[in-house]
């Protein structure tokens, strides 16, 4: 009669508690998901830089091709 | 371009360009990483250094304008017009470096959040700077209305650094300028004013040389014109 009761109860805690454990699983991210986040910001990070120095590197060349361009001008 | 700008002009760049390259040695192999947001953060050390260098260009923007509307110097006009565009420059740095950390700091690409939403409009402002020089057929106009836009623009500015202050925002208060001092560690510090001078001193390295070419442009059109470019050409050689 303990044992039937207490075999109950255990089917009881774990029917009830699933939900619960699978809810609690479903908050944890995906396997993998970690490390694509932190590969994630380590691609943004290098296109940040990326694009900054193609920026800076645009505006050096602009500069160099008109101030050739002019002066040319003003030599002929 | 003289000589002694030029030379100038080189000393800068080789001074930023050491910077540069000390800031990346810091920023991949020094610095601490940010325990909340992971490698992303690193952005940040060239995000705010990007972010200062714009809003000094277009301060020299405001002084170099009411300089040339005060007492019609040419050489104040042409000094803005180089500040002008290395400060959009610098401003399309924050703009397309700010993104790509938000999205993964914050889960979103852009916010029309004050800071930000300012930061947009200071953008657009100074293109209206380099729009309005070329709407008038009178090129005199044309220059003391955008002067005028480089003077109002630069009252963004102070709005942009305040209104994280002033509102509530998505944007992170300052972490060096304000009154209780920097936040940040000593190695992010370090690695920020890093980041801070290499970006001032390649900033004033290009000013220059966009500066020169200015003037070199100035003298063709005073001898094209035949205007007394004889006597520019004379003074940008002393």
């Amino acid at each position: 009669m303990i044992k039937r009761t207490l075999g109950m109860l255990a089917v009881l805690v774990i029917l009830l508690g699933l939900p619960a454990l699978v809810a609690a699983q479903s908050g944890l991210p995906e396997p993998g998901a970690l490390g694509a986040q932190n590969l994630r910001g380590y691609t943004h990070m290098f296109i940040a830089y990326f694009i900054a120095w193609a920026v800076i590197l645009g505006w050096i060349i602009s500069i160099a091709r008109r101030l050739a361009q002019v002066q040319k001008a003003l030599e002929e | 371009m003289s000589g002694k700008v030029r030379w100038f002009g080189v000393v800068l760049g080789l001074l930023g360009l050491a910077a540069v390259l000390v800031l990346h040695w810091q920023v991949f192999f020094w610095v601490s990483t940010e325990r909340t947001m992971g490698v992303v953060q690193r952005i940040f050390y060239i995000h705010v250094p990007a972010a200062w260098v714009g809003f000094m260009a277009f301060g020299i923007v405001a002084v170099c304008s009411a300089v040339y509307l005060w007492l019609k110097d040419e050489r104040a006009d042409m000094a803005a017009v180089a500040a002008a565009e290395g400060g959009m420059l610098f401003t399309a740095i924050v703009l397309l470096t700010g993104p790509l950390w938000a999205k993964v700091a914050w889960g979103i690409w852009w916010e029309w959040d004050l800071r930000l939403t300012l930061t947009l409009l200071l953008f657009f402002i100074y293109l209206g700077y380099f729009l309005v020089r070329r709407s008038t057929e009178n090129l005199e106009k044309g220059k003391r209305f955008a002067a005028v836009v480089g003077i109002v623009g630069a009252l963004d500015i102070p709005l942009i650094h305040l209104s994280v202050k002033w509102f509530r925002s998505i944007h992170p208060e300052p972490v060096v300028m304000n009154p209780d001092g920097p936040t940040l560690p000593g190695d992010m510090l370090a690695t920020l004013f890093t980041g801070l001078a290499a970006f001032t001193f390649l900033f004033f390295s290009f000013f220059l040389f966009r500066y020169g070419l200015e003037r070199t442009r100035h003298a063709l059109a005073h001898r094209r014109t035949g205007r007394g470019g004889e006597a520019l050409s004379e003074g940008m050689a002393s």
